[in-house]
C-alpha cells in the first residue's frame, strides 16, 4: 500500500462508488469498506505497543526510567529494612530490575542492573555506606543477582524483537493482501465496463443492418474500447510492479516460440512494419516466466513500432552472451537522445521525441517484468537506431530426456 | 446461424453477477440461436445447472467474492455439461486452476464476441462427440490412426519415437482443447514429472518440426502462453 501509484489509483477510482453498488450480489468488497480497513486494522495491531513504549522510544528516557526506578526501589527499601533485613533488599532490588526489563532495552536494563546492585551494596550490605563486601555469602549473592538480571534483561530484550518482527511481519501481508484485493477489485472495476462496451459493439459489428457509415462507427467504438483496455492494462501492471505484487513463475522457455506467440499477440498493432527475426536453431532453453518476458518483449516492439516510421522494419535477436541470454529489439528510427539512455525506463518518461500513444509506462513495465525475474533491460543507441536489449541469466542448463528413434 | 432448423436450440447457462454482462451475452447469444438463462451467483448457477440440462455453462471467475473455481469443482463432481470461464487478462494461474479442475476451455475478458461463439460451438462439438471409437483422425496434411499407431504427413508416414506419439495421441485425443503443461507431463511422462517443462518444451519443438508444414509457423501445435498447448482442429482454423 505504499505505491503512490496504487494511492493514484484508489483516489482515481473513488468517483466509480455507486458501480460497486450497482451489482445484485453484495461483493462485500465496497471501497468504502476497503479504505476504512487498512485503518482500523493498523490501529489493531498497534494496540498492544501503545501507552508506555510508545512513549520509551528515545533511548534517554529508558536510562531516566532506570533511575527513577532505582530511587523509588531505594527509598522504598530503607524505610522496609528494619522488618525484612537487608538480604530481602536485594530481592526487592531484582523485581525492580526484572519489571524494567519488560519495558527498557537491554542497555538501560543493564545500567539499572549496575546501579542497583551498587545501591544495595552501599546503603544495605553491611557494612552500610561503603562498597566494600567481606562476607562471602554477600559476594555470591551479588553475582547471582548480576546473572539473573541480565539474563532476564537479555531475554525479555529477545521477546520483545520476536514480537515485533511478527508484527512487522503480520502487517506486511496485511497490506499487501489488501494491496492485492484493492488491485483486483479495481481491476474488475475498470474491466467490465471495457467487456460491456467490447462486448456490445462486437454484437452490433456482426450484425448486418447497419449502414457503411455505422459499421465505421462501431469499428471506432471497438478501437478505442481495445485501446482503452491496454491503457488499464498498463496501469494496473505498473501498479503491481509497484507495490510488489508479481510473483515471477520461472519456467524453462523456449525463446523461439516466446517471440512468435509474442508477434501474434500484437499483430494487429504492429502490421506497418516489417519484423525480422533472428534465432540460433540451437539456442538452448531458458529459464523464464513466459508470460512476463512474453509481455516485456511486446512492449519493445510496440515500442518500436510507435517511434519508427511505417515501412521501416525492426529486428528481434536472441543469443547467449557470457551466460546472459540476451533477446534484443532493435529498429532504424532515429535512436535515443544519449542522455535519455538510462533514464528512459522510469515511468512517464517518454523519450525525446515525444509522439502521441501511450501513456508512458510501456518501458517501466518492460523493466519491472524483467528484474522481478533477476534480469536486466538495457538500452543503447546503433547506427541507425535503437536497441533494447533484455539479459536473463541462462546460466543453468535443463536436465533433458534422451530417447532414441 | 450454424444450427440446423429442425433440432431444438442449444441452451447456455450464463453463471456472472455483472447484470450488464449478463444482458450483452444474453443478446449475443439469442441472436445466435442459443437459449440462454442467467444466474447471478455460484450457488444459484449450481442450482440452476442441476435443474435443467444445458449444453454449455459460461462461467465468470472474475469475482472477488465468489470463488468461480469452487462453483467449477461443485459441478465436475456430478456432472459433464462443458463449461468455458470467462477470466482476465493475466490470470494465467487462475486459467491453469479452472482447466485443471475440469474447465473446457477459457476466453480472456473483455472478450470478443465472435471469438467466444467460435469457442462455445467448439466446445459444444466436441462435447457432443464425446468418445468416439473413430480412430482415424485428420488435422490438415496430418493424419493419424490411432489403431495401427500410423502417422502419416502429405501422405507420408512419419516416424516418431514413443514418447512423441504418447503425446501426440494425448493431443489427438484432447484435439482443440487446452492442456495444461501439468496435464500434459502426469499423463506422458507421469506423475512426479509436473515440474519438467524442459521435457515438455524439447517435444512440442520435435513434434512441430516433424508435423508441422512450416515450423517457425506452427499452426497445429498452438502455446497458450503460460498455460499450456493447444492442437488446433482444422475445422476451427478453417471458419
Amino acid at each position: 500500500m505504499n505505491s503512490p501509484l496504487l494511492h493514484k489509483l484508489v483516489r482515481f477510482s473513488l468517483p466509480n462508488v455507486p458501480m460497486v453498488h450497482c451489482s445484485p450480489v453484495s461483493r462485500g468488497l465496497s471501497m468504502a469498506r476497503l479504505l476504512r480497513e487498512p485503518l482500523r486494522s493498523t490501529a489493531r495491531l498497534f494496540a498492544p505497543m501503545s501507552g508506555v513504549s510508545a512513549s520509551l522510544e528515545a533511548p534517554w528516557r529508558q536510562y531516566v526510567l532506570a533511575s527513577l526506578v532505582f530511587a523509588a526501589t531505594t527509598l522504598l527499601s530503607f524505610y522496609m529494612q528494619e522488618w525484612v533485613g537487608y538480604q530481602a533488599i536485594a530481592l526487592i532490588y531484582l523485581l525492580s530490575v526484572v519489571l524494567l526489563a519488560l519495558f527498557i532495552n537491554r542497555g538501560a536494563t543493564f545500567f539499572g542492573t549496575v546501579l542497583t546492585a551498587a545501591g544495595w551494596n552501599f546503603f544495605f550490605a553491611p557494612p552500610a555506606f561503603a562498597f566494600n563486601i567481606s562476607d562471602t555469602y554477600d559476594n555470591m549473592m551479588l553475582l547471582t543477582y548480576f546473572v539473573v538480571t541480565l539474563t532476564v534483561g537479555q531475554l525479555t530484550t529477545r521477546l520483545r524483537a520476536h514480537r515485533n518482527a511478527e508484527m512487522q511481519a503480520k502487517l506486511l501481508v496485511e497490506s499487501e493482501r489488501l494491496g492485492r484485493t484493492l488491485l483486483n477489485s479495481v481491476s474488475h472495476e475498470f474491466r467490465t465496463p471495457i467487456a460491456a462496451i467490447t462486448s456490445a459493439a462486437n454484437s452490433l459489428h456482426s450484425t448486418s443492418v447497419l449502414t457503411r457509415e455505422q459499421q465505421n462507427l462501431v469499428q471506432e467504438i471497438e478501437s478505442a474500447s481495445a485501446r482503452l483496455n491496454r491503457v488499464v492494462q498498463s496501469l494496473l501492471s505498473a501498479a503491481r510492479i509497484q507495490s510488489g505484487q508479481i510473483r515471477p513463475k520461472l519456467d524453462w522457455c523456449d525463446i523461439a516460440d516466446l517471440v512468435r506467440v509474442t508477434l501474434r499477440g500484437i499483430k494487429d498493432q504492429i502490421y506497418s512494419h516489417r519484423v525480422r527475426i533472428f534465432i540460433p536453431k540451437d539456442l538452448p532453453l531458458v529459464k523464464a516466466d513466459f508470460v512476463l518476458t512474453e509481455q516485456a518483449l511486446a512492449n519493445l516492439v510496440l515500442n518500436g513500432v510507435v517511434h519508427t516510421s511505417p515501412g521501416t522494419s525492426l529486428e528481434i535477436t536472441a543469443r547467449i552472451e557470457n551466460g546472459f541470454l540476451a533477446l534484443a529489439v532493435a529498429d532504424d528510427g532515429p535512436g535515443l537522445p544519449p542522455d535519455q539512455l538510462e533514464r528512459i525506463f522510469d515511468p512517464f518518461q517518454r523519450g525525446g521525441t515525444t509522439k502521441p500513444g501511450g501513456v508512458g509506462l510501456g518501458l517501466a513495465i518492460v523493466k519491472g517484468f524483467i528484474e522481478v525475474q533477476g534480469g536486466r533491460v538495457i538500452a543503447a543507441n546503433r547506427d541507425p537506431g535503437a536497441v533494447f536489449t533484455i539479459y536473463l541469466n541462462a546460466t543453468d542448463s535443463p536436465h533433458l530426456p534422451h530417447e532414441n528413434l | 446461424m450454424n444450427m440446423p432448423e429442425n433440432q431444438p436450440p442449444l441452451s447456455v447457462l450464463v453463471i456472472d453477477d455483472e447484470a450488464q454482462i449478463q444482458r450483452l451475452l444474453t443478446v449475443a447469444l439469442e441472436a445466435n440461436g442459443y437459449k440462454v438463462s442467467v444466474a447471478g451467483e455460484g450457488r444459484q448457477g449450481v442450482a440452476a445447472a442441476a435443474q435443467r440440462r444445458h449444453d454449455c455453462i459460461i462461467l465468470d471467475l472474475g469475482l472477488p467474492d465468489i470463488n468461480g473455481i469452487e462453483v467449477l469443482k461443485n459441478l465436475r463432481e456430478w456432472t459433464q455439461t462443458p463449461v468455458i470461464v470467462l477470466t482476465v487478462h493475466d490470470g494465467e494461474a487462475e486459467k491453469v486452476e479452472s482447466l485443471d479442475s475440469g474447465a473446457d476451455d477459457y476466453v480472456t475478458k473483455p472478450f470478443n464476441t465472435a471469438e467466444l461463439l467460435a469457442r462455445l460451438r467448439a466446445t459444444v462439438r466436441r462435447a457432443n462427440r464425446g468418445q468416439t471409437n473413430e480412430p482415424l483422425h485428420r488435422f490438415g496434411d496430418l493424419e493419424v490412426d490411432l489403431a495401427s499407431r500410423r502417422v502419416m504427413r502429405k501422405g507420408q508416414p512419419v516416424k516418431l519415437t514413443a514418447t512423441e506419439y504418447v503425446l501426440l495421441r494425448m493431443f489427438v485425443q484432447h484435439a482443440g482443447k487446452v492442456l495444461t503443461h501439468q496435464q500434459i507431463l502426469r499423463e506422458v511422462w507421469g506423475v512426479g514429472h509436473e515440474g519438467q517443462t524442459q521435457y515438455l518444451r524439447v517435444y512440442i519443438a520435435r513434434l512441430r518440426e516433424k508435423l508441422e508444414a512450416d515450423p517457425a509457423e506452427p499452426v497445429l501445435f498452438s502455446t497458450e502462453p503460460g498455460v499450456g498447448y493447444r492442437l488446433t482442429e482444422m475445422a476451427a482454423v478453417a471458419a
